[in-house]
Order: structure tokens, then sequence, then C-alpha cells
């Protein structure tokens, strides 16, 4: 018989999300049959925006998440310096890159060990108290002296995600979130003794990560190899691309491209239009590019679950992430998978973090870190990088030299979308769909594919329905199920 | 499990921990009463029952104060936190346990009461409260009114949970406001400011409390006095630059600052666009009207009882006011690129 679990409150994601499955027999194998994920909170940050300085945006929109607020930054710096026709001082695209490149490094330490991590070992008797326990426990979990060396790692690497911050506070001002970001380039002038502070730090933060963190990927995927046949998902991948190396943004450490249908493809912009059949937003609000995207809310709208948009390329469902960046840049591609999600991301740590030490080289100490230019009357831009999390990207429009238009489409906008006009599932509900559920009363397995994507809520919701209650993907594991 | 062996397994020292005590105790002027309170209540944590029990609730958070709590090392790491002072029954971001079994854990500290209270991000109070749900059937704004009865003491991280923030910036769609304005003049709440909040305002503020057993010293906005008590202006670098110059007298004579800090003979350094270093008022700097001791104690430290490595004004970035009430509309513009004294 069909049973219906809910997770809320999803914990070890940033923010509100509610996931609700159902589970049913099939094949002999107990699996989710169905899925669905929605966001719980809203703050219309767009509106915010709308009839501020556009310089304010840089600011402001690096508070709409706290996890990836540097990745905001610097969408919202592209977006600017592409509708003010300005291009960044050399120094200060190298600097931001350094800034992006420390809040990667500290993600992805922080995703691998802190938020995922603890849903794959058995803590009792390592660490009884909260708020490592009460936990959800699996008989597949690491236990034993390899549980006792992971969790020595977790701490160790609360202390390197941290120095990775220290790092990038060098050149941002503090960490999180950065002050130094602006149109033209950054705030902060380059001395010699920034970059051998800085050196100093990524030294140590390379060899935490490519002897221990790269060594507890390969231990996790050796006791989980399970794990690379579950939570696969639509197998569509997209990437804008990250870390601009050269002042044009032509060419990138990651490249910009997707890989759909089993076949690797360019990106065009004008192919991405997000829908709202399923969303709690009037039809005038879908089926629209992000340049000219609408929020109207409509509360009592039939067949509707979830706040969040669903954004398609060319009408096709697509993942994003690390493993997307690292796929279309030819880096990984060994399988698509939860697994797969996990290794992928450590293994670009490890690539982002060798980029930057080449990039430290190639600042020159005392010169310009930025080029102002007169705030526009008019003009329009779009900011495209990668968050942590997969592919993020502003849409901005300058009327009376103020905002006029803000749009932002966030990678767990991707991820975590709810189904769209032609009855498609978001990427995360077609992870879930299929894995299997050794035990209702205590869905680990369900934890673990949404972990494997990194979810980031408060980035995703533009409006959440006012006086109702999404349907969520939320897991309870209370008695009775 | 003894906390002994909980530490042994995380690699926290006892001797790092004992040094974090003593520098929170110099930070509030505790003397070596305090520190030693503190400590022995630290000490009952490893032998007995356990630390200050901790239900951490995110509202309309983007949960930079978390990311930022976890940046945490002049007076006590995170783990050295969580295993010899603080028992964090609940954190979104860190607790193991997930649905109903977080849930339970939330409501049996809730039963057994004497908890501290910590609120990150903004409760919306539109649409009663159904633009954050915290878990099913219980709005955030619900929540905290709830939570707040049994707790012994109730603290906002960061500007949005204070004073509604970037939450409540116009036009505030959903109504969002500070937990203090939420909850009413039955509870004091203690306001620890700033997007994000330093890491320092908050753990110095729980251990001074865990040490006295009473609240700080607060001003009017409810913010601790040991870390708010002066404007970034006061202890900012570059005042030092002018009064070691000039002396203080242009204050008292009813001038505008922009009649000094615009002009072009100053022989102390005053930029005329960005990314070039010094004082930052005439392109938009908000740190006269900003109280916190960012420009003193600085972000990002290496190690205990050491200040940090920048902060915004040294990243040649004009302050914004981010840990004032009137954040984030109140100091918006941030920049003044095109006013008196700037080159356009």
């Amino acid at each position: 018989m069909a049973t219906t679990l809910t997770i809320s409150p999803m914990t070890r994601v940033e923010g509100h999300l509610d996931v609700e499955v159902t589970v049913d027999t099939i094949g002999g194998t107990q699996q989710v049959t169905d899925a669905l994920c929605a966001g719980a909170m809203f703050r219309g940050f767009e509106r915010i925006l709308t009839g501020r300085d556009p310089r304010d945006a840089v600011q402001l929109t690096q508070r709409i998440c706290g996890v990836c607020p540097i990745s905001h930054g610097m969408a919202s710096s592209l977006a600017l310096e592409q509708a003010f026709v300005l291009t960044p001082a050399e120094n200060g695209r190298i600097v931001r890159n350094l800034v992006l490149g420390a809040n990667y490094i500290q993600s992805h330490i922080l995703h691998f060990y802190h938020l995922a991590a603890p849903d794959y070992i058995n803590t009792d008797g390592i660490l009884d108290m909260s708020p490592w326990r009460p936990h959800l426990a699996s008989p597949d979990m690491i236990t034993g002296s390899t549980a006792v060396a992971l969790v020595g790692n977790y701490v160790k690497a609360l202390e390197m995600r941290r120095k990775a911050h220290q790092m990038g506070a060098i050149f941002a001002g503090r960490m999180p979130g950065t002050a130094s970001f602006v149109p033209g380039g950054a705030t902060k002038p380059v001395t010699a003794a920034d970059v051998t502070a800085f050196r100093t730090l990524l030294t140590e933060l390379r060899s935490f990560i490519s002897n221990v963190m790269l060594a507890d990927g390969e231990a996790l995927l050796s006791v989980f190899a399970n794990y690379s046949n579950i939570g696969r998902g639509c197998g569509n991948l997209l990437a804008y691309g990250v870390f601009d190396l050269n002042s044009a943004g032509t060419d990138k450490l990651l490249a910009r491209g997707r890989y759909t249908n089993g076949t690797l493809n360019t990106v065009d912009t004008t192919q991405i239009r997000e829908y709202v059949s399923h969303s709690w937003y009037t039809a005038n609000s879908g089926d629209r590019a992000p340049a000219n995207g609408i929020t109207e809310p409509a509360a009592d709208k039939a067949g509707a679950y979830s706040w969040i948009k669903a954004p398609r390329y060319a009408g096709a469902v697509h993942e994003v992430g690390p493993l997307a960046r690292m796929w279309v840049n030819g880096d990984y591609r060994y399988g698509i998978s939860a697994m797969d999600r996990i290794v992928a991301r450590a293994l670009e740590t490890e690539k982002v973090a060798n980029a930057m030490d080449g990039w430290l080289t190639q600042l020159v100490p005392g010169a310009s870190t930025y080029t102002y230019k007169a705030t526009p009357v008019t003009g329009t831009g779009i900011g495209l990088t990668e968050a942590p999390r997969g592919a993020l990207g502003h849409w901005a429009q300058i009327g009376s030299s103020k905002l006029t238009q803000y749009q932002v489409v966030t990678p767990t906008g991707w991820n975590a979308s709810p189904m769209d006009d032609s009855g498609q599932h978001g990427a995360m509900e077609q992870a879930l769909i299929g894995t299997p559920v050794k035990d209702v009363k205590n869905p680990i397995e369900l934890l673990r594919v949404v972990h494997s994507f990194d979810p980031c809520l408060a980035c995703s919701v533009h409006l959440i329905r006012p006086g109702k209650k999404a349907k969520i993907c939320s897991v309870d594991v209370s008695a009775g199920i | 499990m003894s906390n002994s062996k909980a530490m042994k397994a995380m690699g926290v020292s006892r001797r790092d921990f004992m040094r974090a005590s003593s520098a929170i105790g110099a930070a509030f002027g505790l003397g070596s009463t305090g520190v030693t309170q503190f400590v022995s209540k630290a000490e009952a944590k490893e032998t007995a029952a356990g630390g200050l029990p901790v239900l951490w609730l995110q509202a309309q958070s983007c949960t930079g104060c978390s990311v930022s709590l976890l940046n945490s090392i002049y007076y006590a790491t995170i783990a050295d936190l969580a295993v010899n002072t603080l028992d964090i029954n609940y954190h979104p971001n860190l607790s193991a346990a997930a649905g109903h079994l977080a849930v339970s854990q939330v409501e049996k500290t809730y039963r057994q009461g004497g908890y501290a209270l910590i609120v990150e991000g903004a409760i919306p109070t539109g649409a009663n409260g159904d633009y954050c749900t915290l878990w099913p059937g219980l709005t955030a704004l619900k929540g905290v009114t709830r939570y707040a009865e049994r707790a012994s003491v109730i603290i906002a991280a960061g500007t949005c949970a204070s004073y509604g923030g970037l939450s409540a910036a116009k036009p505030n769609l959903t109504g969002a406001a500070g937990l203090s304005t939420v909850l009413g003049s039955r509870y004091t709440v203690v306001n620890i400011p700033g997007c994000p909040m330093h890491p320092d305002w908050l753990v110095g503020t729980v251990a001074y409390v865990l040490a006295n057993g009473k609240l700080p010293a607060l001003d009017a906005q409810g913010r601790p006095t040991a870390f708010y008590g002066k404007t970034v202006h006061e202890q900012c670098p570059h005042l030092a630059e002018y009064t070691t110059k000039y002396g203080r007298q242009s204050h008292a004579k009813g001038q505008s600052c922009l009649d000094c800090h615009s002009r072009t003979d100053s022989e102390v350094p005053q930029p005329r666009a960005l990314g070039v270093k010094g004082c930052l008022f005439a392109l938009g700097c908000s740190g006269n009207v900003t109280h916190s001791d960012c420009s003193a104690r600085k972000w990002n430290s290496g190690a205990a009882g050491t200040p940090g490595v920048n902060w915004c004004v040294e990243a040649g970035a004009p302050c914004n006011g981010c840990t004032e009430p009137t954040f984030p509309d109140g100091m918006s513009p941030f920049y003044s690129l095109n006013g008196p004294g700037v080159d356009d």
C-alpha cells in the first residue's frame, strides 16, 4: 500500500525546504513513486530591489543567501557591468575570482562534512550530544574507527572552512558577504602582503582538500557505491560557467554549456523560460523569459503546490551544480547520481583551489582594482555565474538611473522546481522518484538524495501562497506512519 | 559519554577553552570572579547534565548569521561551544535529526524550559504569519511566541531578527518585523544586529550570560554596549589620521561634515573614488551613525583573542550601516559617487 511521507523541517540545507513523497512497492522493491518539493519562506526580494540605486543591488542581493552571497554579488556586478557597458579593472576581476573561490572552498567543505556526511556516519559512542543526536540511524552507516576518523575530520573541516573565509576576507573585507564587490571591479587595493597572507592560507587549504577531503570522498564512495545508481534524476545538465579568465568573460575556468539528451551543446539564454502551472502565480506570470519576468501571486490556483517557479531550457528539465559544471567542462563524466554529485563536488574543490594559486600570481600589487563609470540613465544587463550549488543568473533593467526590473533565477530554482506546464517533474523530484526506501519510519535514503543537490531555499522562493500551507517534500518519521 | 571523551574525539583542547574564557571576561570587564564562574559553568557541563540548552530558529533568514557564527574563534570555536558550553538542541543547519525527530527535540527542550532562544531572520506578521513556516502547522510567528515562553534568555541574531532588516525593506510585502516587536514588552530581547552579525558579538554575549546569570548592559536599541557602545567612526583608524593632523575642533563649529571631507587640500588621505585607501565619508560611508566595534575588532580572526584580518572600510568599501535599526532603507543608497569632492 502506498505511504505518504513528509519531511519538514529538512535540516542541513539552507532555508525552508519541505519534501513530500509517496512510497510504494514496485517489482519487489519499496521505493518513491512520486515526489513534490517546495520552499516555505518568502521575502519579496525582487520587489525590494525595484526603484533603488543600481549599485546597491550588489550589496542587497548578497543578502538573498548567506551561504552563497559572493555568487550573488558576482552575478549582480556582471549584470550591472553589462548594463553600464563597463569592463572591470583586471586586478578587480582577479580579486573577485579569488573571493568567489574562497567561498567555493568554504561552501563545498561545509556541504561535504557538515551538511551531507551526517547522513552516512553513525556517531553513536563518538558524539552523544546535541546537535548530533538524536539522528536518523541506518544499518549501512559507517561505524567504528572509520567513523571516529571522519568525525575528527568533521571538526578539522570546521577549522578549514573558517580559514577559507578568513582567506576570502583579505580581499572581501569580511565574510560571509563582501562589501568590496562593485560594478567596475573591487574596492580593495591589492598589496604584496595581501598576496602572501592569502597564499599561506590557500596552501594549507589545498593540502587539506587533496589529502583529507578527497580521501574521505573516496572512502564514502567505496562504502556507498550503491548510491552511484540512486538519485539520477533528469540526466540533463546545465552550466552557465564561472571564474572569468579574461575581462570579456569568453574564457572561463569552468565552461558554459549543457548536456541535453546525452549530447553536449551550447547555451543560448533566450531559450530559458520560467513556467508556473504548478506554482502559485497567475497564468500571466508563466512562460516568460527572466528578463520579462512577472511575479503575481494567485492564492487559490488549482494544481499549484510550490512558490518556486519552474525554469526550463528549451522546455527541458536540467540539473545544475558542481556535477553539471565538471561534466560540461570535461573534468568528470563517470555518471549522474547522488554519489557522483558528492564526488564531483570534492574534485571541483581541488580544481578551483589549485587554479586560485595561479590567479594570485597574476595580481599586480598597487595596480587599480576598480574602474569608475557613471550610472547610465537606461540599460539592461544579464549576469550569469555559478553559485557553489549551481547556475545563477541576474537580469537587471535600469530606467531613469534606477532599477526598474530585477529578476533572479537561482540554482535551487532549477533543482528544486515543481512540475512545469508539460507535467515534467523538477530535477530533485525526478531524482527522488525511484529511490528505494528500506524503512519508511527512517527514510535516510531521501535525505541522502536531497542533500546531494546541496539545496539552498532562501535563494529560490519568489512568493509563498498566503494563507495556504505548501504541499511539501518533508520527512515525518513519527510513529504510526 | 562524558564531554572529555567528546573533546578528545573532536580534538578540542581544554587549554584553548580556558584561554577563550579569559578573553570573554576581559571583553566585558568581568574580572577574575566572572571568568571563574564561566569556567565552572563549563566544567559543570563536563561532569554533569550539560550546558546551556539552545534552540536556534530561522525565520526570514538567509542563514548568513549562522555561517558567520561558524567563523567564531576569538572567544571560542563552534566545536568548543557545542562540546563544552552549550547544548545545541536544535539548529536547522547543524542538527543531525530532521523532520519529526528534530521537532520532538525542540518540544522536549521547551517542556524542560530554561534554554536560550536564539532567532535568526525577521518574523513575517502579514497573512497570519504564513509567509514563513518552521515546520507543518507552525508559522515562525506562532513559533517564536511559543518558544519565548519558557526561555531563560532571548537573543535576536542579526539585523533581520533584531529590527526586520533586509526582510522588512520597502515595500515589506510580508509585514516583516524584529523579534522584540513581535514579542512585545513582556520580554527582554537582546539584539545582536549586523548583516551578518559578527560571531564575537553573539558568543561574547552568551558567555556573559552564562558567567553572570543576567543580561549584559544594553543600549536603547537593545544591543550590548560592550560591542555596540561606540560608533564605527569613533574607533576608525581614518579618524585618527584627521585628529592627529587637525585635532577635533572642526566638529564643534556647526559645519557640515562634507565641508571638510570634500576639501581638495586635505593633508590626510581622502579618496576621490573607490579603490583607494582613506576616509570614505564623502563616498557614502555611514560609519558616523553606525554603532559597532568593527573598526577595532575587525572580521574573520585567525586565532583566539586576536583581531580580525579585515573589515569593510579597510577593504575600501563605505560602511553601509548594517547594525542599525534603519538598515537598509535608511542607509541606502550605499554609495555617494557623484557628490561634492568626488571626481566624476
